[in-house]
């Protein structure tokens, strides 16, 4: 029988420092045995989460940020906050690491194919949703697709995750990019605002159109009326949820909200589906 | 199938079980039982009428378990270090237990291998309570003393013997070689089952419970329930359908553990940022409630307590599930 | 209903009137026959539900630090609870100005194991009567003489009346003897290292690290237990030897001056594992080595947690 506790050997292939505080790291991992890239390739979608371990720290609950077509690899952006992530920011490349997963929904994305797709994300919680945006840009997935809008916001310009992959972004027509940071600062050429703010001016418009928002709570929390008000219902809101999380496959109960298990089913919700559960965030 | 075993008997049955698997009984320690592998036949007790202190759930959930022993970087998982068990003696409650968390463990995308196996490898040879606890509450939540769902074989004692229903071929390859109950004897065992539920009271009623349990989700009910509640984990460690896990590392023996955990203890919902979604002893007495009689109702269609009553007796300030939920139905905001 | 119950619900109905505080704790009938249920009572007519008597057998203490900081609150005090408030106080987790105390004098909780022990688990009814125990199981009715069912604590019990108190409801009683009091720690003592290990690794070895211990206990109120630390991490979360030992032991030291011998943790333990037998004995060295007693004064710090600028020991300095 399969044991889905039991975690496959990668390898640290590259660390980046994303952010100018050094709070959040990059790492690509790459797979030690064929077999386990073949597997994770054939299962896993953007918004899906893996665990990472580091036998003696335990393990700890990550999401992608990397779309497949970007290589054999798979990239987490982690923030240096316990003891777990702690330890891997001391990790370099070439270090041998352990993983479980594509585990949990991801972004139901081929349900939309023919939309617009609107991705809204703020700081720290854009490392999926920069997932989903690189692998709907893959050529032969972005046909599919109408227009392509991401509105990204973060304290200052330091704190912004992908910095070289996203200023290529704006050399594209394919992706509209609105970029935000709370307070002007010198030399910086895109919005100033907070994201709700950014949006409700950038007003994309609701129709034929799907949104993926993630960020902190009050974020989402002042994001929701003004797309309730560009006209988006919550069936065709998506959001991922973090909670505290131990087996990461709805076993060990830690992690419900109401009846569900983020892990095992989520941790993509649509804000519909989010409000027929309890409130137990 | 009904097979007849004398009483007197039992010992050398239990005894040619252990020439092929580990027995496990209720062995009496000091005040209490609790399920042991046996060494000698004798050491089995079932005439002690009460439920194991320790409920049998540790026998497939282990309260420590070591899931991998870790060898340069490899995990080697453990889930095969367990071979053929029979386990003696269990009750219905503690049986129908195991049931439900079949549901967790062994449905869904992901099968959890460690209580597969142990699953698998043994079979349960189920005493009927003749005589329920005034704690019991069994009927109350869809079973009763005598429930044969997950049973091998049920045992019920008539006096001098023991009636064996026979269900399943677990079950024949134990007790096939005995010979037939006669027609008085299989009578004697239903007048037997008829009796020891009939005997039993109804604390509460569970018709609607689940609806009535999530419109009182934020109402104030459960601030005015918990306040006695301690927040220790003495009724979700006893409790049979309590399968909450932690996992961790005992690096200095290189093992991946995982040990029991309880959405009791403030530390179980405590996130590395410093937010705890359930932050006070309220939202914690309501998930224990609500997973055993909403949640788990909305996702298996059962209620997710068999009425044990080892919460009820062993609780240090006496709050009473059975008087929660009796409570809870009778809630009316004011 | 007994006078003792008649005069604290009176109590209680007044303070509520009259003000004085938001909540009474107190007690009321249990679901089980052999125990009461803490109680909070919030408005007069409440106070009604109250009782009291030997099946009371938390120790309401253990509620103040549970309980919101504005509220005021009344509470019903047998000896160890008012000197748990006391050391409370002393530690600056309740202000004292918040809290009335309803002193009552203690004949002592009745132990329903010990009861159970022998009649079974199915008890009907219990009631006291005078210095006796009526118990009514399924085949009839037992008689107990009360002394002889009564926690082992409360046997040993030195200090039965309340210290401090508001109001003190009830005769006092005789103080307990001291040489009975200590008689099990110089009785266990006296054992071979190697039996009194023994005894240890048995009662340990049952543990189930439910913590019900700790939550029953009054002095027991750290936001951050020990053993929830996870870096650096004190204990093992595993049932292993070395898991509960380290529990059972750290858990005796940080009781060091401030245990009040209620025996609360050895009633609320599930798995009937004897707790008292570790604590009782720096208990009683804080009474040979500092002439310290917890709720002997309501200001002294216990040994442990004060200090002098002329301390003779030097780590001070």
């Amino acid at each position: 029988m399969h044991n889905p506790y039991k975690p496959i050997p990668m390898r640290i292939a590259r660390t980046v420092v994303e952010t100018d505080d050094q709070s959040l790291k990059s790492f690509e991992l790459v797979f030690e045995r064929e077999a386990d890239r073949e597997k994770f390739f054939a299962k896993y979608r953007p918004g899906q989460f893996c665990q990472l371990s580091i036998f003696g720290k335990g393990e700890a609950p990550f999401g992608v940020a990397s779309a497949a077509w970007e290589g054999d690899f798979v990239r987490f952006t982690i923030n240096k906050i316990g003891v777990f992530t702690r330890a891997i920011h001391k990790m370099k490349s070439g270090d041998a690491i352990s993983m479980r997963g594509p585990l949990g929904n991801g972004f139901p994305i081929e349900d939309w194919k023919g939309s617009n797709i609107l991705i809204i994300g703020g700081g720290y919680a854009f490392t999926t949703l920069f997932a989903l945006a690189q692998h709907l840009l893959a050529p032969e997935i972005r046909s599919q697709y109408n227009d392509l809008t991401v509105i990204y916001g973060a304290r200052e310009p330091g704190l912004f995750l992908y910095k070289e992959e996203i200023e290529t972004w704006y050399k594209r027509d394919d992706i509209n990019l609105y970029q935000a940071i709370d307070r002007p600062v010198e030399g910086w050429s895109h919005f100033v605002g907070y994201v709700p703010t950014v949006t409700k001016e950038i007003a994309p418009s609701a129709e034929n159109t799907v949104s993926f928002v993630c960020g902190p709570p009050v974020m989402i929390k002042f994001t929701l009326p003004v797309l309730d008000e560009l006209g988006f219902p919550p069936e065709r809101i998506y959001t991922s949820l973090e909670k505290r999380m131990k087996c990461g496959i709805g076993k060990c109960g830690r992690c419900n909200v109401g009846h569900k298990y983020i892990c095992k089913d989520g941790p993509v919700f649509t804000f519909a589906e989010l409000r027929e559960l309890p409130a137990d965030l | 199938m009904y097979k007849v075993l004398p009483k007197t008997d039992l010992p050398k049955l239990i005894g040619r079980w252990m020439e092929q698997a580990t027995v496990y009984a209720p062995v009496r320690q000091g005040d209490f039982t609790k399920f042991e592998p046996l060494s000698d036949p004798a050491q089995a007790d079932l005439y002690y009428a009460a439920n194991t202190r320790y409920p049998p759930k540790s026998l497939f959930l282990p309260q420590s378990e070591v899931m991998f022993r870790v060898k340069d970087g490899e995990f080697e998982s453990t889930e095969d270090e367990v071979s053929s068990r029979v386990i003696l003696g269990i009750h219905s409650c503690d049986t129908r237990a195991l049931q439900l968390l079949d549901g967790v463990f062994l449905t869904g995308d992901y099968q959890d291998p460690y209580w597969a196996k142990k699953r698998e490898q043994t079979t349960l040879v189920v005493l009927g309570c003749a005589d329920p606890c005034e704690t019991c509450f069994c009927t109350s939540v869809g079973s009763g003393p005598f429930d044969k769902r997950g049973a091998d074989v049920m045992l019920i004692d008539i006096g001098d013997e023991y009636v064996a229903d026979v269900r399943n071929e677990k079950g024949q390859a134990l007790f096939g070689h005995l010979p037939d109950a006669s027609r008085e004897q299989i009578d004697k065992s239903r007048q037997v089952q008829a009796a020891a539920a009939a005997g039993m009271k109804k604390p509460f009623e569970t018709e609607g419970i689940k609806d009535k349990l999530y419109s009182l989700f934020d109402s104030d009910f459960w601030p005015k329930i918990q306040q006695s509640c301690l927040g220790c984990g003495a009724c979700t460690f006893l409790c049979p359908t309590c399968y909450c896990f932690d996992i961790v590392d005992e690096a200095q023996r290189n093992e991946r553990v995982r040990n029991w955990d309880t959405c009791m203890f403030r530390i179980y919902s405590q996130e590395a940022s410093g937010h705890n979604p359930r932050p006070t002893n309220t939202e914690r007495v309501r998930q224990r409630i609500m997973h055993k009689y909403a949640y788990f109702v909305e996702l298996y269609d059962e209620i997710g307590c068999t009425g044990c009553g080892r919460c009820v007796r062993y609780c240090p300030v006496d709050l009473d599930i059975r008087q929660i939920i009796r409570s809870a139905q009778a809630w009316e905001e004011s | 209903m007994n006078q003792l119950t008649f005069a604290i619900r009176q109590e209680a109905a007044r303070i509520l009137e009259e003000n004085v505080v938001d909540v009474v704790i107190g007690f009321e009938v249990g679901t089980l026959p052999l125990k009461a249920q803490p109680a909070f009572i919030t408005r007069k007519e409440e106070a009604e539900k109250l009782v009291y008597n030997g099946f009371c057998q938390n120790n309401l203490a253990a509620y103040l630090t549970r309980r919101p900081k504005e509220e005021r609150i009344g509470i019903i005090c047998r000896g160890c609870e008012s000197r748990a408030v006391r050391a409370l106080v002393i530690e600056h987790q309740h202000d004292r100005d918040k809290l009335y105390l309803i002193g009552v004098p203690c004949t002592g909780i009745i132990d329903w194991r010990k009861i159970e022990r022998q009649v079974g688990e199915n008890t009907l009814q219990a009631v006291e009567e005078g210095d006796e125990v009526i118990v009514t199981t399924r085949d009839g009715e037992h008689r107990f003489q009360r002394v002889d069912v009564l926690h082992d604590s409360c046997k040993r019990c030195l200090h039965p009346n309340p210290v401090g108190a508001d109001i003190v409801l009830g005769d006092p009683l005789p103080e307990g003897d001291p040489e009975r009091a200590w008689a099990p720690v110089l009785e266990f003592e006296a054992l071979p290292p190697e039996e009194r290990y023994a005894y240890f690794v048995q009662e340990a070895e049952r543990c189930i690290r439910c913590y019900a211990c700790r939550e029953a206990c009054p002095m027991c109120y750290c936001t951050e237990c020990f053993v929830d630390y996870t870096t650096p991490r004190w204990a093992e979360s595993m049932i292993t030897p070395s898991g509960t030992q380290a529990w059972h032991i750290i858990r005796a030291f940080h009781q060091t001056g401030r245990c009040v011998s209620c025996g609360a943790c050895e009633r609320a333990c599930p798995m009937d594992i004897k707790m008292t037998y570790l604590v009782d004995k720096l208990s009683y060295d804080m009474v040979q080595q500092y002439g310290f007693e917890v709720g002997a004064s309501d200001e002294e710090q216990p040994p442990f947690a004060a200090f002098t600028l002329d301390d003779r020991n030097r780590f001070v300095r």
